[in-house]
């Protein structure tokens, strides 16, 4: 290594006791280890992370922020979020390629723009910004859309989120562990948690592979993984871990300058400050802890891609991959603490949400940590809402919402 | 690779003409006497196993049969029954 090069953190110490361990090393386990250090003063803290920061969800995600969900639950903790971005660049001092450029989400069905307009009322309610376009108006957002009726699903209109847009996803996680290490926080790579040690109610330690940590908090932010860390404590949740794939094309001049979705045809697409069209969207639907990409998947990418946007006929894909998203039944987080065991903490079930809510999911679960009281904002996301039978209703969406009904 | 599911009428088949039913939890519970906390615990908690697990699928785009099998959840392979020694 040359002498002018050094590492944006560092690994610190592996020490036998920490005030708080956190478990992955992700955008939502740094974030937490960077807010519980510079808001709460617990510098006494460590991310734990079997493999390197990054390699999971976090570093898997298409980088796409937005604040458009169904609930009202769900889109003010996603709207702060979105404030929070421009914040965390400054603090940071690290460019995460931020790119403002609205989200347009198509309708391909009267039923689906009666979803939208769900959504619409609930970010006016909310007072975030998002309208309903009828399909001429889309075409001017997006001017290489077709809205011909000659494709399967013809589009009806669609919704533009103006707030929304993408970052980049490897510069967040760096980003936050810059700034964690900074402050103190030991990130310990390729260590894994084999166990989590519970003493009269109580979290008392994790076992790993480089021995034991003793701690009174515990914080399990694994992404698709942490329903495994959950079971070391016979802990079942109600999750399915499944995979989601992705794909980027190669780099072409700035020709889309919004993230396009469309629920229908199972396909997103954004252009990348790189150029590269990234999309993607498919999931499949069997649980499973693999990394596969499929062919069967390109091909439908392909079909949805060229019929929406027949510009990129004959543009090629550079590179396929999969990541883990952890899907709940109401589509939504669960952000829980003290539950079962006093100082067991879950930040999961973010299915592929994990991305835009990771610093401030961060945020809040570090004052949850340190204050050991739930903020008012993550009330909604308990693990009892399941048991009490009130699931949110993020799924009453357009999602649901196709030509066939 | 391609992900292979063996339907008991049709034979071994692309996994993407199959549709997952859910891991095999036995039977319903009884609805007499059912309490909130038993039928939370039947509808919404999963084994999520990482490994073999015993599993429903039908065969959706073929014969529409109902049947289990076992999948590494790992590998993403169709596993040998271990109870077919």
């Amino acid at each position: 290594m040359s002498k002018h090069s050094h590492r944006l953190w560092a690994e610190g110490p592996f020490k036998s006791r920490y005030d708080a361990v956190l478990i992955g090393g992700g955008i939502h386990g740094l974030a937490t280890a960077y807010f519980l250090a510079k808001n709460y003063g617990m510098t006494d803290v460590a991310v734990i992370e079997r493999r390197y920061i990054g390699f999971g969800g976090s570093g898997r995600n298409t980088a796409i922020v937005r604040a458009n969900q169904r609930t009202q639950e769900n889109v003010r903790l996603y709207d702060e979020g979105l404030k929070l971005w421009p914040q965390l660049i400054r603090e940071l001092d690290f460019n995460m390629m931020p790119f403002n450029c609205g989200n347009l989400n198509l309708a391909h069905s009267e039923a689906a723009m009666g979803g939208l307009r769900l959504y619409v009322s609930t970010a006016k309610f909310c007072g975030v910004e998002s309208m309903l376009l009828d399909k001429k108006q889309c075409k001017e957002v997006v001017p290489q859309l077709n809205i011909s009726e000659d494709i399967t699903y013809p589009v009806f209109g669609g919704m533009y989120h103006p707030p929304g847009g993408i970052l980049r996803h490897d510069a967040v996680t760096w980003g936050l562990a810059k700034g964690a290490s900074k402050h103190g926080v030991h990130i310990h790579q390729k260590t894994e948690v084999t166990g989590i040690n519970i003493e009269n109610g109580t979290v008392n330690g994790v076992e790993t592979n480089r021995g034991p940590i003793r701690t009174p908090r515990v914080l399990i932010c694994a992404g698709g993984y942490s329903v495994l860390l959950a079971a070391k404590l016979g802990l079942k949740l109600p999750i399915h871990v499944l995979t989601i794939q992705a794909m980027v094309s190669q780099p072409l001049k700035p020709v889309l300058d919004h993230v396009m979705a469309s629920a229908t045809y199972h396909v997103y697409a954004n252009q990348t400050l790189k150029g590269e069209i990234v999309t993607g969207a498919h999931m499949d639907p069997w649980p499973n802890y693999t990394n596969n990409t499929t062919a069967h998947y390109f091909k439908h990418q392909a079909e949805a891609l060229t019929e929406l946007l027949p510009f990129l006929k004959g543009v090629k894909f550079m590179r396929h991959w999969a990541g883990l998203a952890d899907m709940t039944p109401d589509m939504a987080p669960i952000m829980e603490g003290n539950e079962p065991y006093e100082g067991l903490y879950l930040d999961c079930g973010w299915g592929y949400f994990g991305f835009k809510s990771g610093p401030i999911a961060g945020k809040y679960m570090a004052e949850y940590m340190a204050k050991a009281a739930c903020p008012d904002i993550l009330k909604p996301f308990t693990l009892h809402r399941f048991k009490n039978f009130r699931s949110m209703g993020e799924t009453a969406g357009p999602i649901t919402y196709g030509p066939w009904n | 690779m391609s992900f292979v599911i063996t339907c008991p009428i049709c034979g071994p088949r692309c996994g993407y003409e199959f549709r997952f039913g859910n891991e095999e939890r036995g039977q319903a519970p009884d609805q007499n006497g059912l309490t909130p906390d038993v039928y939370h615990d039947y509808i919404h908690l999963h084994e999520a196993v990482a490994g073999p697990q015993k599993e429903w699928w039908c065969h959706k785009d073929g014969c529409g049969t109902w049947f289990t099998i076992w999948r590494d959840t790992v590998t993403m392979r169709q596993a040998e029954d271990p109870e077919v020694q």
